[in-house]
């Protein structure tokens, strides 16, 4: 695979392919629109019904107060990670594959959390005293207790949502430009208002770049921050399977895991959708494979580290519900969880499958269901089996739970949809900076092959003199 | 009464930051021997490393602003679980617990200066790339695509010397303005 692909993609020609991709929509986007529309009605009505008659008809009743819920608020948070994180971390390592591709990973952050942050609201119950977890001095002079890691989700959700917004939009400045100068009615009216005057100055690229590093070396930290305050939600408690030291790096690589999987599953439908081969090539698609590879290897040591502590700690409140985990009523999902995210994601060491576009999306699709497993096997089981065994019980999600757990994926589809329609999925001017700079490297090594040969060439000819 | 001098400006457009980069050193070449020049501005569809190389050192020292954003968030973040936890004491016994405890807080302060610093790194950013801003009238929506941009201001008894040095140089068209 050359080092160079990608150097001979005209600028004009990027600007058009991508721009096409925001104009009128072919009929299978409407279709999908609409299933995704009619998700969220369902998950609307159910959660209207909820409203009305209490949370014991989403069956959440005493062993079972956590349930679908936070493992759906925890999934996609997870889910959230990759975006922001990755696209940080790959532009401070200056990982040019990046380009491509970080525009809608970043979305796909953003869409993430605004369908993380309804969960929490959703699990109230009381959906009407929601704002009791905003810091404000009420009546009884009681302030939000901030010594609970509910109160710091609360907070690092809001500074990630607002900084991951932020940090797509000022990505986005220099493509709404372009959008700008391209467009006609109300979208130039949008863009120009979103794009602030950008005018491809030298100041305002010195400053943009000099911005979107800074705020990428906050996002880093900020982004396994979050994921950590999710996993001190659990471990923070005292329930067995719970009460775990390990959980916060391995909720941030299980976040990791998933988020890298539903990039995948995006590449490839954005690939096919807009006609984007030229650019979603599949020398990136290796990379974004092998990492994740290295990220399911990391989530698998660090959940298989998890399964010895508890093993060999003897402790017999952890142990009784490892054991009940893997032999009782929720195995299926444990072991469904272990096939699809800890046996699936080998097939990625073999080039072939990581080379196969549609090979790769179903396989992305079994490993975001393995970890949406990992998450319903945190939350459910421990409740099912605790410190006090008059309690135990297995209850499944019901009706209601289940609708709004479709309805998630509806809301964030629809999302990304209409994101994807509205504003450039993918990044214009980086993708021409990654061709001007691999054009230039291109050129540099030809310059050296031809130093090389011309070395060559006096060698040999004063070889022929000295012979003669 | 002070009556303001009228400027010159052209904008010149070009197919390669190669040319783009030449004409600034003929530009600048010109005004060495003849002081004719008031300003040059690159514009580019994307980030040149090498335009500060040509244009000279332009600094924008948006990291100040981080900085202070994110040392306010702290304090500002600490100063609001200190007072909730406060407020708490006067109607909540504490139980021998402390008053303001220290790991919790840490977690509220740690986000609250990730959020301060972003924030004013966006305001450090809209202050030195002198946004938002009004589109202007000689702008060149092929800059945005795949040319190079080349804005010089001058008096008006220059502009033909500088138009001629843009013309040499290749530009693909040159626009005029009086300021």
């Amino acid at each position: 695979m050359s080092n160079y692909s990608m150097k001979d993609i005209e600028w004009a020609k990027i600007n058009k392919d991508v721009l096409k991709s925001l104009e009128s929509p072919r009929k299978s986007f409407w279709v999908v629109l609409g299933v995704c529309l009619v998700l969220v009605l369902i998950g609307v009505a159910a959660e209207a019904y909820q409203y009305q008659e209490g949370l014991g008809v989403a069956l959440m009743n005493r062993p079972h107060f956590w349930q679908l819920y936070i493992s759906n608020f925890v999934f996609w948070i997870g889910m959230s990670h990759s975006g922001t994180l990755l696209s940080a971390i790959l532009l401070l390592t200056k990982a040019d594959w990046r380009k491509p591709i970080y525009r809608f990973a970043e979305a796909m952050t953003l869409f993430s959390i605004l369908t993380a942050a309804i969960f929490p609201v959703i699990h109230l119950g009381r959906v009407w005293d929601m704002y009791w977890v905003l810091p404000y001095p009420n009546q009884r002079t009681i302030w939000p207790n901030f010594r609970s890691p509910l109160l710091w989700d609360a907070a690092a959700i809001t500074t990630y949502a607002t900084s991951s917004a932020l940090f797509l939009y000022i990505g986005m400045i220099p493509d709404l430009a372009i959008c700008r100068d391209n467009a006609k009615g109300w979208r130039k009216k949008l863009y120009s208002a979103l794009s602030m005057g950008w005018m491809g100055r030298a100041r305002e690229w010195i400053a943009f770049r000099k911005t979107y590093v800074l705020m990428a070396c906050f996002l880093v930290p900020l982004a396994v921050s979050v994921h950590s305050i999710v996993a001190s939600d659990f471990a923070m408690s005292i329930m067995p399977d719970w009460h775990i030291t390990s959980f916060p790096p391995y909720f941030v690589a299980g976040a990791l895991y998933s988020g890298c999987a539903a990039i995948i599953t995006l590449f490839v439908l954005l690939r096919h959708v807009f006609r984007f081969e030229e650019y979603m090539t599949t020398e990136i698609m290796d990379k974004t494979a092998k990492l994740t590879f290295a990220i399911a290897m990391v989530w698998n040591y660090l959940n298989l580290s998890e399964y010895a502590s508890i093993w060999y700690s003897n402790d017999m409140f952890e142990k009784e519900v490892l054991i009940e985990k893997f032999t009782g009523p929720y195995a299926p999902i444990v072991w469904g969880m272990l096939l699809c995210a800890t046996v699936a994601p080998f097939a990625m060491a073999f080039k072939k499958v990581r080379h196969n576009m549609w090979a790769m999306f179903w396989l992305s699709l079994v490993l975001q269901l393995g970890m949406w497993l990992e998450r319903f096997q945190i939350v459910s089981p421990p409740l099912a089996s605790n410190h006090e065994p008059w309690t135990w019980a297995v209850v499944w999600p019901g009706l209601v739970q289940l609708s709004i757990t479709l309805a998630s994926f509806g809301w964030f589809t629809m999302l990304f949809l209409i994101f994807c329609k509205i504003f450039p999925s993918v990044s214009m001017y980086e993708v021409k900076e990654m061709v001007f700079h691999r054009r230039h490297a291109s050129s540099r090594a030809e310059l050296q092959d031809l130093d090389k040969v011309k070395e060559e060439m006096i060698k040999t000819e004063e070889g022929l003199h000295h012979g003669a | 009464m002070v009556r303001r001098r009228k400027k010159h400006l052209l904008f010149a457009t070009y197919d390669d930051f190669e040319k783009a980069r030449e004409v600034v050193g003929e530009l600048k070449v010109l005004d060495l021997k003849e002081m004719v020049i008031d300003n040059i501005e690159l514009y580019s569809p994307i980030e040149h490393p090498e335009v500060e190389e040509i244009l000279g050192d332009i600094d924008k020292p948006i990291q100040r602003f981080t900085f202070f954003g994110a040392i306010t968030g702290a304090i500002c973040a600490f100063l609001l679980v200190a007072a909730a936890a406060q407020s708490m004491f006067t109607v909540q016994p504490q139980g021998g617990k402390p008053v303001i405890p220290l790991p919790p807080d840490i977690v509220i302060t740690y986000e609250g200066t990730i959020l301060f610093g972003v924030l004013s790194t966006l305001i450090g950013f809209f202050i030195y790339a002198g946004l938002p801003k009004s589109l202007r009238k000689y702008y060149n929506e092929k800059v945005s695509e795949d040319q190079i941009g080349i804005e010089v201001q001058m008096q008006p008894q220059h502009k033909e010397k500088v138009r001629e040095v843009l013309k040499k140089c290749g530009a693909i068209e040159i626009r005029e303005v009086e300021l």
